[in-house]
């Protein structure tokens, strides 16, 4: 299918490239100005550069602990995801077998599917407190990977669900244990499926601001997201700091993303393929 | 088919265990909690006071509850009729594999990856009214007139608040796409040998085929719509006049800055029965489909 110039092959050009600078020149109007003087942002906005300096970083870097916030968004993300992938593992296996009760258990695990969790403010606050967990960095790590269990479920037990029987029988002739079939032959198979929901619940919970706010109170365990939300009051007069701050937050993510670009995108075609 | 059954029928269960006790603490018993703690009038502090439906009759008679609703209805709205045909659109034009097209997927998926939170600040400064970009570009091009206070507007700012959300569609682009790359090459070689050109393609094999995944899309973001908090927490606080307030702030107003518990949980129940209504009719149109095929 090689597209010929046409007229309309011209005005999809113009389309999909304008869409392409209507999402990402923002992103770069953030950077460039984030090494800009306050005062230069205000008198001129668009104008080109005059004085570009790493003082906002500096100032930035000295007046919060970001190295803390990232740390602590790591932290939540990495238990969150860990926790999730292990336990959707486990059912996904369970699931490939026929067992009683086995239709009431699907039912169980994809209810969380149908809640918006949001909904749950006041019940999750109260819980995490009961247990102890309220400003730590523990308690939302687990409410994360409670909040994204659901759909980690979904795509592991959708694609381990696509794969043969057939292996896991001959496993079971050849002697192997049903651990030993999970672990050597249905785990290294799965992967794809892996991936994808790792990929899920790791964007998620990066970004997921609600109930990193409402379940800290400290330095201690503030995110990320918890710590830009605080840069637009605490810098209020100063845009130009809250830029290089707000720069700092999303340059992990952007990073990570050039490096497995083909992995995340690959990884969400292969979870969505199912439909 | 037939799956594994024999003797280990009864261990695959316990492999299930670990997913259905979380699936217990997060879900059963936070909705158990929702559902009797919301027939409470509680400041989340002292004694609670039975008060029986009376937190759904405040709601229900509360106009910034029914400003809310109609506001996440908005957002409901926004991702059927323009974030998911852009979606589409984009996907479509990208599965011509113009020049460049792998490229342009990477990148129209980074914001995507960036945090809401960040993408709501970001706008926030595109929509200031002095050192804004959207006022600056206006001024720029000669339209100085259509400038103003876009997010300080109770005409503007909702549809404001949306845009990014509409705008960055490349998660549900990408689903698009792979829905699009299983269609087999063979029926577009077929249709074109009818003489058949690039729109007509779309219309005839593209689209019908896309339907799975426009029920995948329609579930993800109908989802993120009933969630989303970022948007009119970080630019607008809600307003001007509650203008942008959803069910997501609602709920979180009337908790952190209301310390109504029992009514901020009377409207959690109500999200969440708008999610159920909302992944039940998408289910049911998938099961339509299974059957049919």
């Amino acid at each position: 299918m090689k597209p010929k110039l046409t007229a309309s092959c011209v005005m999809m050009y113009i389309f999909l490239y304008l869409m392409l600078i209507v999402m990402i020149v923002p992103f770069l109007w953030l950077i460039l100005s984030s090494f800009r003087p306050n005062m230069e942002l205000f008198s001129e906005p668009f104008s080109l550069p005059r004085h570009l300096s790493l003082a906002n970083y500096s100032a930035v870097l000295a007046s919060h602990p970001m190295f803390l916030y990232l740390f602590n968004t790591v932290f939540v993300t990495g238990v969150a995801a860990v926790i999730d992938v292990t336990v959707a593992v486990c059912a996904g296996y369970g699931c490939m077998h026929v067992f009683k009760g086995k239709g009431f258990v699907v039912f169980l695990l994809s209810l969380g599917l149908f809640i918006p969790t949001n909904a749950f403010l006041v019940p999750y606050y109260i819980m995490v407190n009961k247990v102890g967990l309220y400003d730590n960095l523990w308690g939302i790590a687990l409410t994360y990977a409670g909040i994204n269990l659901p759909i980690t479920v979904m795509v592991v037990r959708g694609y381990m669900d696509t794969l043969p029987t057939e292996l896991m029988e001959s496993a079971h002739i050849d002697g192997a244990t049903s651990r030993q079939t999970l672990i050597h032959i249905v785990l290294p198979i799965s992967v794809p499926g892996i991936v994808t929901a790792c990929v899920f619940v790791v964007i998620q919970c990066w970004n997921e601001l609600l109930f990193a706010n409402i379940l800290n109170q400290s330095d201690g365990s503030r995110t990320l997201q918890v710590a830009i939300r605080s840069f637009l009051t605490t810098f209020e007069a100063n845009y130009a700091y809250a830029f290089a701050a707000m720069v700092l937050a999303i340059l992990p993510t952007i990073i990570v993303y050039s490096l497995l670009t083909n992995q995340i995108i690959s990884g969400m075609t292969a979870g969505a393929v199912k439909g | 088919m037939q799956r594994v059954s024999s003797k280990r029928g009864s261990s695959a269960f316990w492999y299930t265990v670990p997913a259905l006790a979380m699936t217990v603490a997060f879900f059963v018993v936070p909705l158990v909690y929702l559902i009797v703690v919301s027939l409470y009038k509680w400041n989340g502090l002292g004694a609670m006071k039975f008060v029986g439906l009376g937190n759904y009759t405040y709601i229900f008679n509360n106009a910034n509850f029914h400003k809310a609703l109609r506001v996440t209805l908005t957002w409901l709205a926004s991702a059927l009729f323009l974030h998911i045909p852009l979606g589409m659109v984009l996907s479509l034009m990208l599965n011509r594999r113009p020049k460049g097209w792998r490229f342009l997927r990477v990148m129209y998926f980074i914001p995507n990856v960036i945090s809401t939170t960040a993408v709501s600040f970001m706008w926030y400064f595109i929509y200031h009214s002095d050192m804004g970009m959207l006022n600056g570009l206006l001024r720029a091009v000669g339209l100085g007139h259509l400038t103003r206070s876009w997010l300080g507007n109770t005409s503007t700012a909702l549809f404001c608040n949306q845009v990014p959300f509409i705008l960055y569609v490349g998660l549900t682009t990408i689903i698009f796409l792979t829905q699009l790359s299983t269609v087999s090459p063979e029926l577009y070689e077929a249709a074109e040998i009818d003489g058949a050109d690039g729109l007509r393609k779309d219309l005839y094999i593209s689209i019908p085929m896309l339907k799975p995944a426009i029920l995948t899309n329609v579930m993800l973001n109908g989802a993120f719509c009933l969630r989303t908090f970022e948007y009119p927490f970080l630019m607008t606080s809600g307003g001007p006049s509650n203008s942008t307030t959803n069910l997501a702030l609602y709920i979180y107003r009337e908790m952190m800055s209301a310390n109504r518990y029992g009514v901020s949980m009377a409207a959690g129940l109500v999200t969440i029965l708008l999610g159920v209504l909302l992944m039940t009719i998408v289910t049911l149109l998938q099961k339509e489909r299974k059957v049919k095929l």
